[in-house]
């Protein structure tokens, strides 16, 4: 693998982030959670507009492919198309989405033009009376590691499943 | 990078509509109950037709609405707060939202924001109407 995913585990990005945001000057602030590293050279790439069953549809395809169990592809369908469900909600512009696997994990990366300011967004479980905030909460739910980084120029999501040492969930 | 167009697979079929939905007005044992079969797949992008139609439903004061989802294969957080929404309004009304037979996704996503202890879920119309 050309980068290194395991070391920044959702809980302290982002509080680190919180952190950031709640302390640093406005003009000072990076943005809200870590810069990310690049995508793997081999990600596979595409770019959506309203059509989420498509996006569903590969991201369940090749997540079988990459030998990741049905419940967990179902997972990583569910979160995926919550992301993107945000990008068609608030983006202005189309969506893009790539996807990698090796055999220790499948990522997915959505990025949209949307931004995000509260680093702990999808963090806390909402009431069921709330009408709103479920979408990203279930993706901190089902996936193994979020990674998130939201500024000026959009937002990036980058969605971690194990392929080995499965999780039963 | 490689770029690869959008090739048809398991859960996506340019012929078939996302999503469709019908309705029709049962008895059971006499009592009678408001029948929703929704088929397909549910987000963002049909909601506000998803939740209109219910809506419409809700208008006719059901006592019992059964919404049948063996056929949905996908449901997100937003068809989700329109089903929340249904529940909620038709409770108000003295009125009684039932689902049935979710697939596996669709079920998960009931357990995660626990909707599924709020509203009851059984295995089928039968056993839902006789609930």
């Amino acid at each position: 693998m050309s980068w290194d995913a395991k070391t920044a585990r959702r809980g302290p990005v982002a509080q680190d982030a919180a952190q950031e945001a709640l302390t640093g000057p406005p003009s000072a602030r990076p943005g809200v959670g870590a810069p990310l590293p690049p995508p793997a050279p081999d990600a596979m790439s595409y770019t959506y507009t309203t059509d989420l069953a498509a996006i569903r549809a590969v991201v369940y395809r090749h997540a079988t492919e990459a030998g990741l169990p049905e419940p967990r592809a179902i997972d990583l369908v569910l979160a995926v198309s919550e992301v993107a469900a945000n990008t068609i909600r608030h983006a202005k512009s189309a969506g893009s989405l790539k996807i990698w696997y090796d055999a220790e994990e499948i990522v997915c990366q959505i990025e949209d033009d949307g931004q995000i300011s509260d680093p702990l967004a999808g963090q806390r479980q909402p009431s069921l009376d709330a009408m709103g905030g479920h979408g990203l909460w279930i993706v901190y739910q089902v996936c193994d590691e979020v990674e998130m980084h939201s500024g000026e120029a959009g937002t990036t999501f980058r969605l971690h499943m194990k392929l080995a040492g499965r999780r039963a969930r | 990078m490689r770029t690869i167009p959008l090739a048809s697979a398991l859960w996506y079929n340019k012929c078939v509509d996302l999503l469709t939905v019908s309705v029709t007005a049962r008895e059971s044992a006499g009592e009678p109950y408001t029948l929703v079969e929704i088929a397909g797949e549910a987000d963002v992008t049909n909601t506000d037709d998803l939740r209109r139609l219910l809506e419409e439903e809700v208008a006719q004061q059901p006592r019992v609405l059964i919404i049948d989802m063996s056929g949905l294969r996908f449901m997100d957080s937003s068809a989700l707060h329109a089903l929340l929404r249904v529940n909620r309004s038709l409770d108000r009304q003295g009125g009684v939202l039932a689902l049935v037979a979710p697939q596996a996704a669709v079920a998960k996503i009931l357990r995660l924001t626990t909707a599924d202890r709020l509203i009851p879920v059984f295995g089928s119309v039968a056993e839902a109407a006789a609930g």
